[in-house]
């Protein structure tokens, strides 16, 4: 019964691309969901473009100022040169050291929240939902809240880069750690070696070269995170750049900006270059 | 005498060992120059302590009439992150077809393109926020300029790579019989990288709603400002339940855009 009734459609089928001459070329199960997803994306933008009102005749009219300050930005200004690059070697320190503290804290955590080590699940949850909440919240926000604990200086910057780079590697690091096989999980067990021992001797060394790679990879966002605190307070490159923008000193501001471009590509080229070996 | 035989091989052990000494290195010279000591921090611990109890805890709401104002302020964030992303996907996209060399129809001009690109993204959005302060002014419409700027530079390499990274076999066949660059473009090129692009472009969307909070602290408008405004003002719990507000939103767009590109990329 069932073969009657295919065949007939399939011969009709045929018949209907002979008459018309053409090869149907569209795929017929095709993703609908994406074309559903374009249309979603414009009508939220639309609507977010109309909730938000920007007078953009205004921003337009004011287009030929952008210029102005792009010209002022390029007369280098070479007087507040020793500042500059002490602030600067200032925050490559901070985003270095709380990148060194992250990692160190971040293993520890990391070991915690993957399911696999000590599998106490209740433990991972927890400590996965509360460093879930700690990433929610960006940099500047800890940074603020912790120059109110702890006052200006460098402890404010590298205690809060410090929170949300934890909470970053602990997530990362508990990937990494639950990759890893069963198989070797349980062959040291039977050998009855102790949970840590299994971590530090099996798992560490297996997740190594991820690490390096997430460590990579942080560096940069931390030292990008690291140039903008000194703008809402902490001290370092932000700060020069920010004071002197509002200073009207343009020769200063853009020798910074500059500067941190520099900075920021080299770190990029570097970590291209070493996830190349690895 | 006893033979101990490595059981580490010898490769890894030295990569190790490299490891941990630039580890150190790096930790004793920057603790000397940020004059950074840990026990800095347990001192001030009871401060620190006391902080987090008395004026953290418990988060209180803010004034009743002031609730509305909060969170239109959250719906900006979010209508600026996703108006600025969308508009620089549109942007990357065009401009990434004329940064790969495979495709570009200037193949010399490429690498130029990529370059601005490069230095447009390696420049903070917060430092492109203060430059377009203080020749824009303060507001929204900025804010959406600053945001615009990196994500169209960190979409441009997003997609360029993502270009290359497919195989170029349609491009080369469509090439071959005389195809067009729109038609190369719209028949190969948009069907195989589509994809990609889009989970790129939700990845960018994830990124700027932080940046978009950011960005308002400083004067972008939107929930940022209304908590630097709470911190400034030494309201630390109603600031904590802002931040909290922050946190849901950012868990719940992430979740959200995590359950969209497991479909995109079923």
């Amino acid at each position: 019964m069932t073969d009657e009734s295919v065949i007939p459609s399939t011969v009709r089928n045929n018949s209907a691309e002979k008459a018309s001459n053409k090869i149907p070329v569209g795929c017929k199960d095709k993703n609908t969901f994406v074309p559903r997803f374009l249309t979603g994306v414009v009508v939220l933008t639309v609507l977010s473009l109309i909730y938000l009102n920007i007078d953009w005749l205004k921003l337009l009219s004011r287009v030929p100022d952008v210029g102005v300050v792009f010209w002022d930005l390029a007369h280098f200004d070479f007087s507040d040169m020793d500042i500059i690059f002490s602030s600067m070697l200032e925050t490559v320190s901070i985003a270095v050291l709380s990148l060194l503290y992250s990692l160190i804290l971040g293993i520890a955590f990391g070991m915690i929240a993957a399911r696999n080590i000590f599998k106490i699940t209740w433990l991972s949850v927890l400590t996965q939902s509360f460093f879930t909440f700690l990433r929610a919240v960006p940099t500047p926000v800890w940074v603020l809240l912790m120059l109110v604990c702890l006052g200006m200086g460098s402890e404010a910057g590298v205690a809060g880069l410090c929170v949300h780079t934890t909470a970053f590697f602990t997530k990362s690091f508990a990937q990494s750690f639950e990759s890893i096989s069963d198989e070797t999980m349980e062959a040291l067990e039977v050998t009855g070696t102790s949970r840590l021992s299994i971590f530090i001797n099996a798992v560490l060394p297996a997740a190594f070269s991820q690490i390096v790679a997430w460590t990579g990879m942080r560096l940069e966002t931390n030292f990008s995170e690291c140039a903008i605190l000194g703008m809402v307070g902490a001290g370092g490159i932000g700060y020069v750049i920010s004071r002197n923008l509002q200073n009207y000193n343009y020769g200063s501001a853009g020798i910074a900006i500059l500067l941190v471009f520099i900075v920021a590509y080299v770190i990029e080229r570097l970590f291209v270059h070493i996830k190349k070996k690895i | 005498m006893t033979k101990r035989i490595p059981l580490i091989a010898r490769e890894q052990k030295r990569m190790y060992t490299i490891f941990i000494a630039v580890a150190l290195v790096l930790f004793i010279a920057t603790s000397f120059y940020t004059n950074f000591n840990i026990m800095t921090l347990a001192q001030n611990s009871d401060a620190f302590w006391a902080f987090i109890t008395k004026d953290f805890f418990p988060p209180a709401l803010p004034k009743a009439s002031r609730i509305p104002g909060v969170l239109s302020s959250v719906v900006v964030t979010l209508a600026l992150a996703m108006s600025s992303t969308t508009i620089a996907a549109v942007l990357a996209f065009f401009v990434s077809l004329f940064a790969s060399e495979k495709i570009s129809p200037f193949p010399k001009l490429a690498k130029y393109v990529r370059g601005f690109a490069t230095f447009l993204r390696n420049i903070p959005a917060l430092v492109w926020a203060f430059i377009l302060f203080s020749s824009l002014g303060i507001g929204t419409g900025v804010g959406f300029v600053a945001l615009l700027i990196t994500s169209f530079a960190f979409m441009v390499r997003a997609f360029v790579e993502t270009i290359e990274d497919v195989s170029q076999d349609c491009v080369e066949s469509l090439q071959a019989v005389g195809a067009g660059f729109w038609q190369r473009v719209w028949q190969a090129i948009l069907p195989s990288c589509l994809n990609g692009f889009l989970s790129w472009f939700l990845y960018c969307i994830e990124v700027n709603i932080r940046a978009s909070t950011i960005v308002g602290m400083v004067g972008g408008g939107g929930v940022g400002l209304t908590l630097f405004s709470y911190i400034k003002g030494f309201q630390y719990d109603i600031a904590f339940s802002i931040i909290l507000l922050i946190a849901a939103m950012v868990i719940v767009v992430d979740r959200i855009t995590g359950k969209l590109r497991k479909e995109i990329l079923k």
